[in-house]
């Protein structure tokens, strides 16, 4: 399995054969917004910028951007998801994925983090 | 970087629109700045708003509430019915202390206010949740009851967990910073329905004590700079004048019916 890189702003990604890559939040992410109550996805076939809002997600408290980690064309929603938030927790990086993306540039998920940067990032 | 000072402003009324873009670009003026900024404000006429995706039908269907404008706010929680509250933005870059998680920040406004209201002889402490909790979705913030919301002892009677609240916040969580909207209930809403009656400060006071709204607010955004031990420094000005056309602009956003039944 390819490695999996993050956002600082708590999305990771993971390249797929074919070319795609798959798109969430971090399990740090989910724990630190607790009691999820509502979320809203993009459309399939919308294009999204790296940095750029593609959903948002509502705990009980805060309601919270999601950000593309790279810029491309959204090819598939995890469309049962805002039906089962619990999954977000439970298995963030599995069946909690949020979406897929056709990414314009795959060079540009070396300019995200890998996994040891990443937990440097949430422990600082 | 002026992120040794806390600024506060006094704002005056305005409609929902106005405020929520006013409070948009006060979460830039964190980023500008590095550090917290607070801006208080009032309606120009009773408005309740909505949180960020709660259902514009349910409002829309409240009895109690009908006939109020209604502005979806940006950030999270249960509709307020402005009017008879203090509300508050802050907002703080999430690379200060208080960014970190959304419990944070909230913790440290609220624990200010528990502390303020206490000088006030008022018997005040965050909310524990509790089996008696009523349900997290109920339509109104302050029908609901999260961990760390403001509750007060009725006078005379012992502490329970039903006990009435009378501040909450919610966030939205932005790019770089968090924006934190708050409502700190002064008095009965007399304007609307039963369900919605909920008892403020005034209703809850014991012992005759002398304060305002904006002594006490006054008192507590004092409190919130001592917490990390920097200046408040309370404007001359208001912020929504130093920004018009930007408030203007982007309160078009906030009257379009598109916003607010996005949900």
């Amino acid at each position: 399995m390819a490695e999996m890189k993050f956002a600082k702003s708590h999305e990771w990604v993971r390249p797929e054969a074919g070319g795609l890559a798959t798109v969430g939040i971090s399990k740090y992410a989910v724990e630190a917004l607790t009691d999820l109550v509502f979320m809203q996805l993009p459309p399939v076939g919308r294009k999204v910028k790296a940095g750029e809002s593609l959903g948002e997600i509502e705990s009980v408290k805060a309601v919270s951007d999601i950000y593309a980690p790279v810029s491309g064309e959204i090819v598939e929603v995890n469309s049962a998801l805002p039906n089962q938030l619990d999954t977000l927790g439970a298995d963030p990086y599995g069946a909690g994925w949020i979406v897929r993306i056709k990414p314009d540039d795959p060079a540009e998920l070396a300019g995200l983090l890998d996994q040891t940067a990443y937990d440097a990032l949430v422990k600082s | 970087m002026t992120a040794g000072v806390l600024p506060v402003w006094w704002d005056d009324a305005a409609d929902g629109p106005t405020n929520m873009a006013a409070d948009e670009l006060l979460a830039e003026e964190a980023d500008r700045r590095g550090g917290p900024v607070i801006r208080l404000y009032s309606w120009t006429e009773p408005t309740v708003s909505l949180g960020g995706f709660q259902r514009l039908v349910e409002a829309e269907s409240c009895a109690a509430i009908s006939g109020l404008p209604i502005v979806r706010r940006p950030s999270g929680g249960g509709a307020i019915i402005h009017g008879t509250d203090l509300t508050y933005a802050a907002a703080v870059p999430k690379s200060h202390p208080w960014g970190g998680t959304p419990q944070t920040l909230y913790d440290v406004m609220h624990e200010a206010m528990v502390a303020v209201l206490g000088e006030l002889r008022f018997d005040a402490r965050l909310h524990v949740p509790s089996a008696a909790d009523p349900s997290a979705d109920a339509l109104l913030c302050f029908s609901r009851r999260s961990p760390g919301d403001v509750v007060i002892r009725r006078p005379g009677g012992p502490a329970m967990p039903t006990d009435p609240k009378v501040m909450g916040s919610a966030q939205r969580r932005l790019g770089t910073t968090v924006l934190q909207h708050g409502s700190l209930l002064l008095a009965t809403c007399l304007g609307v329905g039963g369900e919605a009656r909920h008892e403020g400060l005034r209703e809850l006071a014991g012992p005759p004590a002398d304060w305002t709204a904006r002594s006490l607010a006054d008192r507590w955004t004092a409190r919130v700079a001592e917490a990390v031990e920097i200046v408040r420094e309370v404007q001359p000005a208001t912020f929504t004048g130093g920004h018009l056309p930007e408030v203007a602009a982007r309160a078009l956003r906030f009257r379009d019916p598109r916003w607010t039944s996005r949900r």
